[in-house]
């Protein structure tokens, strides 16, 4: 296989629970208030080492989005989305931002979050009307 | 309307003059025959709105200006008869009565009435009026000290050279040869020991160059024309990659496409044609690199420690680390005395070849995963230095200079001048960067496609005037430097290219890695141009052997 491209970040570090790869720092969280079909999720500012999937509108708590979902870069596995564009002025904050999972990724204390089974029908949550 | 083609030879070209241009605009066609008399056939030059006559389609070639050139060029083969009969023929002199007689006086050595004559000709620059007389009379004292007349000469300087005001420094080198004349053998001649005058046809060259064109042509002007549309049309020639190919005044040049590497002529999997197996690195291997002579190489382990083999008996030569420290990237020096490497606590680390450390430039100078070049002075060490910065550090005059980019920079390549540095980015863009004095931008590269892997860039073909690339989708890209077109995309590999590698002496060679597990080695479409050439030093870097 090719030789992957990985960033390495420094400081309180969120990596992937499966392959370890760096994915965003505390530092760059905007929000902890938003949730998705595992439970809590984040909103970072700056997420790394992640590609992206196709362009989506889903529906969310708050509305209508264009969001992409991302996967790690190192194993592939989903780890949240990015919001392209929201529909409605009071959600324009989060374009360009990006949502990680909290079941999804190591916390910089290493400390992973067991998932609260909630049955949510339409995958993704949201939330946060900040 | 009147369209002319370009292509068709002078005597056959026929402009229409304006009136018949406005009767043809009337709807109303031309009834005399166009054919007839050698007259009818000349280039009949249409009006510009100066007034002045112009020749060409489109307007902007003034043709006194035009006949006087090609007059000059005629004098300059030496078709001295052929270009007074053009001067005679068309009506325009190359050169006025004036100056006519101002050249002729030169050549004569008439140098007093030369002077008069140069005052005559109505130059509106004073200065150059006195910078000739300056060059008239310092002939004119040099071949008076050649025959010996020591007191004329220093009299010219005196009444005539020193007032003009002009260039008091010659003046006073000048006084200088009077007393001794085997010192100007230092400046002027240094084979001879006395002083010797220059030709007085030398002395009209200097004096053409230092006047207006318009009142003297200057010299090979048609020639520099000519040369000027030929190297413009080379430069937009997109496929240009042969020396091979002359250029010619007939047709304006075009390359085709079959210049440029396009089929596969050898597919390697891995295994087929090893020459060693080197083994003794216990990570996989993150760079690789051959030694300026080729007979060594060097090769990094991922954060591991860096080893030195010799190529032909597969040897390792020598272990490279720092304890407690892995290594990165690695290079070489370009007289290949020393080895460069990069360490995953961000510093860089200079040895000599038996190991011995030199130097260390601690700090954040790279990056875990950032490649490492040496510029061919061996004074520039380059590497990513941020995730969106690269540093060109002179070692020697401890200078940091940065490229500063927008998005994240995953790999980057310098060009065999080691002027510009080829830059991936993580936005599947490669950006040229001109990394002379102040680093610009010169050029963008898009097409090909990067979400996951570091996929390598190179220059490549005759004079570097390609950039290859790999891609994840499978295709080898290559883009024309100087316009920035797309023009090939080779299909054949199964899985991401992960680098090119352009043969440095074979402009009609690319060799690319993949995921697929080969090498392929690209060539010419044409099965009868195929050179069977040994593939040395065809693969810089290796993106990882796993």
């Amino acid at each position: 296989m090719g030789r992957i491209f990985m960033i390495t970040l420094e400081g309180r570090i969120y990596s992937c629970k499966h392959c370890f790869t760096h994915l965003a720092l505390l530092d760059d969280i905007i929000s902890k208030s938003f949730h998705c079909g595992h439970g809590k999720a984040y909103l970072f500012d700056k997420v790394v080492n992640i590609t992206e999937g196709e362009k989506e509108e889903r529906m969310m708590m708050t509305g209508l989005h264009t969001v992409v979902d991302i996967f790690c870069v190192g194993c592939g596995s989903i780890v949240g989305w990015k919001y392209e564009a929201a529909h409605e002025k009071a959600q324009k904050y989060k374009e360009g931002k990006f949502i990680l999972e909290r079941f999804k990724v190591l916390g910089p204390d290493g400390g992973n979050y067991l998932a609260i089974q909630e049955s949510l029908v339409g995958g993704s949550s949201d939330a946060d009307d900040a | 309307m009147g369209g002319v083609e370009d292509d068709e030879p002078a005597s056959k070209r026929m402009k229409l003059s304006s009136e018949e241009l406005r009767r043809l605009s009337n709807g109303s066609t031309i009834k005399e025959p166009v054919a007839g008399s050698s007259r009818d056939l000349m280039a009949r030059p249409l009006q510009s709105e100066g007034g002045e006559e112009v020749v060409g389609s489109k307007g902007v070639i003034k043709k006194v200006e035009f006949v006087r050139i090609i007059a000059k060029a005629l004098y300059s083969l030496g078709y001295i008869k052929s270009g007074a009969h053009l001067e005679e023929e068309s009506g325009i002199p190359l050169h006025s009565s004036v100056v006519n007689v101002f050249m002729r006086q030169i050549l004569e050595g008439n140098w007093d009435e030369s002077v008069v004559t140069l005052r005559n000709i109505g130059l509106t620059d004073e200065r150059t009026v006195k910078s000739a007389s300056f060059l008239i009379l310092e002939q004119k004292f040099f071949e008076l000290l050649d025959e010996e007349k020591a007191m004329d000469a220093l009299n010219t300087l005196r009444t005539e050279i020193a007032p003009l005001g002009v260039n008091d420094s010659r003046v006073r080198e000048l006084s200088s040869y009077i007393v001794s004349p085997s010192y100007c053998s230092l400046t002027r001649s240094p084979k001879q020991d006395t002083v010797r005058a220059r030709s007085r046809s030398k002395l009209l060259e200097e004096l053409q160059k230092l006047l207006p064109a318009t009142v003297m042509v200057p010299e090979g002007r048609l020639e520099h024309l000519v040369e000027q549309a030929l190297v413009l049309q080379r430069d937009a020639c997109m496929f240009h990659n042969s020396l091979d190919k002359e250029m010619s005044l007939y047709s304006d040049h075009q390359c085709g496409r079959d210049q440029i590497p396009s089929q596969a002529l050898q597919v390697y999997e891995t295994g087929v044609s090893l020459k060693h197996k080197l083994s003794g690195h216990q990570k996989p291997l993150s760079s690789v690199s051959w030694s300026p002579d080729d007979r060594q190489l060097l090769t990094c382990g991922a954060e591991e420690v860096v080893r030195l083999w010799d190529v032909s008996s597969g040897e390792c030569l020598h272990v490279y680390e720092k304890t407690g420290l892995g290594m990165v990237s690695c290079g070489w020096s370009p007289d290949g005395k020393w080895i460069f490497s990069g360490l995953n606590d961000k510093s860089i680390c200079m040895w000599e070849l038996d190991g011995k450390e030199l130097e260390c430039w601690k700090g954040q100078r790279t990056l875990k995963i950032s490649d490492l070049e040496i510029t061919g002075d061996g004074k520039q060490i380059i590497s990513i230095c941020r995730e969106t910065a690269i540093l060109l550090l002179d070692r020697e005059a401890k200078v940091e200079r940065f490229i500063e980019e927008d998005q994240t920079i995953t790999s980057f390549s310098l060009s065999r001048d080691s002027r510009f540095l080829l830059i991936n980015l993580l936005n599947q863009e490669i950006h040229l960067w001109n990394i002379e004095g102040d680093p610009k931008l010169v050029s963008k590269y898009r097409g090909h496609k990067r979400t996951r892997f570091i996929i390598r860039s190179c220059f490549g073909g005759l004079e570097q005037a390609f950039i290859a690339s790999g891609s994840e989708d499978s295709l080898v890209y290559i883009w024309h430097r100087g316009t920035g077109e797309l023009i090939e995309t080779l299909p054949g590999h199964s899985g991401a290219v992960n680098c090119v590698s352009w043969n440095p002496a074979n402009p009609h060679m690319l060799a690319s890695a993949s995921d697929d597990r080969t090498i392929r080695i690209w060539g010419l479409n044409n099965l009868s141009t195929k050179r069977k050439e040994p593939c040395s030093n065809g693969i810089h870097y290796c993106n990882g052997v796993y």
